[in-house]
């Protein structure tokens, strides 16, 4: 078989028995790879009511058919297992170089069962794997944990971890690898903490075979020298990395601001890329093999944020930086770099903190409580939150809940800006209608991630949509959704594969990317199957979504998005209008007036009935 | 009548240097269009940017008025 290893490694980590198995071809190319795969294992063999946090949840990492091929960024996988933030799905995406390193050790896919007596963690080197102990480095942060292991296996070993957040459970804990990328979301790293499973080191020599080697190579140089030569494009991301986009969602009053009271933020040019870029950038940091390279590494040489990380990139600066009102960008950096150390998703972390500072200054939380001022802008206090979350110390212990969990604990849950409890990114939907739509029916609760409509409403790619309407919204959002099922099952980051939607023809980024899984595999995908498989994946996901009681009444928005309109910026006065286009949603979606997929979809999609 | 002219990252270097965070203040005739006052800088006028009026998505040929804001970007997907 070509592309695909079609091999799988599971681990009982109560026994510490290690198995390997085989993946039946159909099923390969029935799910495509990556997180059509891992949710097809997750539904099958798992219930999906169990505890996020005990033994019986399942925890999957999964590469998909183009990682570790010459494709143009095909060095991604996913996280994916029942969220302990959401009680919903889980699946969250990273690049680095760990997904590439993984899947040279010759398995797709790792599948983590059970719960280990004591702290271990995972070493593959092809066939040699073992359950190895890891009290050495429980307690460390994600870098030392990097450096230790590294330094024990070899340097040739890549590292993906968990730092003192997923250890202590804090459920906006992160699975860190490289040191800096992080498959952020919905809390995957307390679920690997509640495992006892500190950390994975692969490596090994096993790259896939290619169906078609010589036409994916000219494939993928054909696609680099695009990325390459599209100078307009290209030279954003290569300069900035995505640190120029609050200047560009400042502009359309759609910048999470203190918490989502305000859409604009008047400290914007002190955080912005320019500043970033002038002041602490060093270089460029790309993932592996990719030609865009929006990593970064910075430092802040000097004072009391002194420090040497990567980032921030956007959804850092809109959710520690403004969301908490926050226009320091030494502390705003070294936040960051916080964050990463103990491993933890900004948003959530960001956005928590932003809630318990409106609630301190609206008086529903003390001083006394949480043992100290918790203003908006204050970026010192904001920076001893991070590490009080990490701990679970003192009122850290509420923080590393999530906001909704603590808007609740003290009254309010109605200022917690969530759906299905999780945090929204950097889109203010009163401004961008469709994230609205987008974040109210998500698998995984708010994130742009699961199909960046922002794309089209936002930045104008690939042609710019009025983001204050809901015309044609729910057409978008379907296709957004099945386009990023397709992305995040292949093994692409969304980045470079939605270059090909640089195109007013909605299927060339199917048609691109169903050739570079055919150069792969050789599965002989038409464009419409690989979409069609693409839909399967985001169904099975929304059946799981209601089988853990995350029913599609929880298709929703928080308070502030349906009754509090923004009050400033070029979206004054909008609340999203989320009943004009969630009907029309469901329809197009093949689902009930009420959300749930009828009979009819789920055969012609080939799914099971129950 | 005077009104603002905002470009950003890139698009920047299209600027005059008086111009502070990508903002520079122009002098312009009664009539002048979005169009007209954007077609004075060395950006493409086409989908490879976005250009809106005060935020807002508008038609290219709107006339402006009096402290009008015109920003423009690069199409390109982000974060």
């Amino acid at each position: 078989m070509y592309g695909w290893h079609l091999r799988i490694l599971r681990v009982n980590l109560t026994t510490h028995k290690v198995t390997t198995e085989d993946v039946d071809p159909k099923i390969a190319r029935d799910y495509l790879g990556g997180r059509g795969w891992a949710i097809h294992y997750l539904y099958k063999e798992m219930d999906p009511m169990v505890d996020p946090l005990s033994p019986e949840n399942v925890l999957i990492f999964a590469t998909g058919p183009l990682t570790a091929t010459p494709a143009p960024t095909g060095n991604r996988y996913m996280v994916v297992t029942k969220s302990p933030l959401t009680g919903a799905l889980a699946h969250s995406n990273s690049g680095g170089e760990f997904p590439t390193w993984m899947k040279r050790t010759g398995f797709d896919m790792y599948i983590f069962e059970g719960k280990s007596p004591e702290p271990v963690y995972l070493f593959v080197n092809e066939d040699q794997i073992e359950v190895r102990p890891a009290a050495h480095v429980w307690g460390k942060d994600v870098h030392e944990t990097t450096d230790i292991l590294k330094a024990e296996t070899s340097e040739e070993a890549r590292v993906a971890c968990i730092g003192q957040a997923g250890e202590n459970l804090a459920l906006m804990a992160a699975i860190m690898n490289d040191k800096h990328r992080a498959a952020a979301r919905s809390g995957v790293g307390a679920v690997m903490g509640s495992k006892n499973l500190k950390a994975v080191v692969a490596m090994g020599n096993k790259n896939p075979a290619l169906h078609n080697p010589e036409e994916m190579r000219a494939l993928s140089v054909d696609t680099s020298k695009n990325v390459g030569a599209d100078v307009k494009k290209g030279s954003n991301m290569r300069i900035y990395g995505t640190s120029y986009v609050p200047q560009v969602t400042n502009t359309l009053g759609i910048l999470p601001t203190r918490n989502f009271l305000q859409g604009t933020f008047e400290g914007v040019n002190n955080i912005d890329g320019d500043a970033l870029k002038n002041q602490y950038l060093i270089r460029h940091t790309p993932c592996y093999r990719c030609p865009l390279s929006c990593g970064r590494l910075t430092e802040v040489p000097d004072g009391p944020y002194k420090g040497k990380g990567e980032g921030p990139e956007y959804e850092t600066i809109s959710s520690l930086g403004t969301g908490c009102g926050v226009s320091n960008l030494a502390a705003l950096v070294k936040a960051n770099y916080l964050c990463n150390e103990y491993g933890m998703d900004t948003i959530t972390t960001g956005m928590t903190i932003a809630v318990a500072m409106e609630m301190y200054e609206k008086g529903y939380i003390s001083e006394e409580v949480i043992g100290m001022p918790l203003k908006f802008g204050d970026h010192d206090a904001m920076i001893a939150m991070i590490r009080k979350m990490a701990y679970r110390e003192g009122f850290g212990n509420d923080l590393a809940q999530g906001s909704y969990r603590l808007a609740e604990k003290y009254g309010h849950p109605e200022l917690a800006v969530t759906t299905r409890k999780q945090e929204f990114p950097g889109y203010d939907p009163r401004g961008s209608q469709g994230m609205g739509l987008l974040y109210a029916t998500s698998n995984k609760g708010a994130s742009h991630m699961e199909g960046d409509v922002a794309y089209e409403e936002v930045f104008g790619v690939p042609v710019k949509e009025n983001p204050l309407t809901t015309e044609g919204k729910p057409e978008l959002v379907k296709h957004f959704e099945d386009s990023f099922a397709l992305m995040d099952s292949s093994g692409l980051c969304v980045f470079v594969a939605i270059r090909y939607a640089f195109n007013k023809d909605r299927m060339i980024l199917p048609q691109r990317l169903a050739e570079m899984m055919n150069f792969s595999t050789g599965a002989g995908y038409t464009p419409e199957e690989a979409l069609k498989a693409a839909e399967r994946v985001y169904n099975l996901e929304r059946m799981f979504l209601i089988k853990a009681g995350s029913v599609p009444e929880n298709d929703t928005l928080p308070y502030r998005m349906l009754h509090e309109p923004l009050p400033d910026g070029p979206a004054k006065g909008k609340v999203v209008e989320l009943d004009k286009m969630l009907p029309e949603f469901y329809k197009l979606r093949g689902w009930d007036e009420k959300g749930y997929p009828t009979k009819e979809k789920l055969i012609e999609l080939e799914l099971p009935l129950n | 009548m005077m009104i603002r002219v905002k470009l950003i990252a890139n698009y920047r270097e299209a600027l005059p240097p008086e111009a502070k965070h990508g903002v520079v203040e122009l002098d312009v005739p009664n009539g002048t269009t979005v169009y007209d006052a954007i077609s004075r800088f060395d950006i493409p006028l086409n989908d490879e940017s976005v250009i809106v009026l005060n935020g807002l998505t508008v038609d290219m040929n709107t006339p402006l008025v009096e402290g009008d804001m015109v920003t423009a970007f690069s199409a390109i997907a982000g974060g």
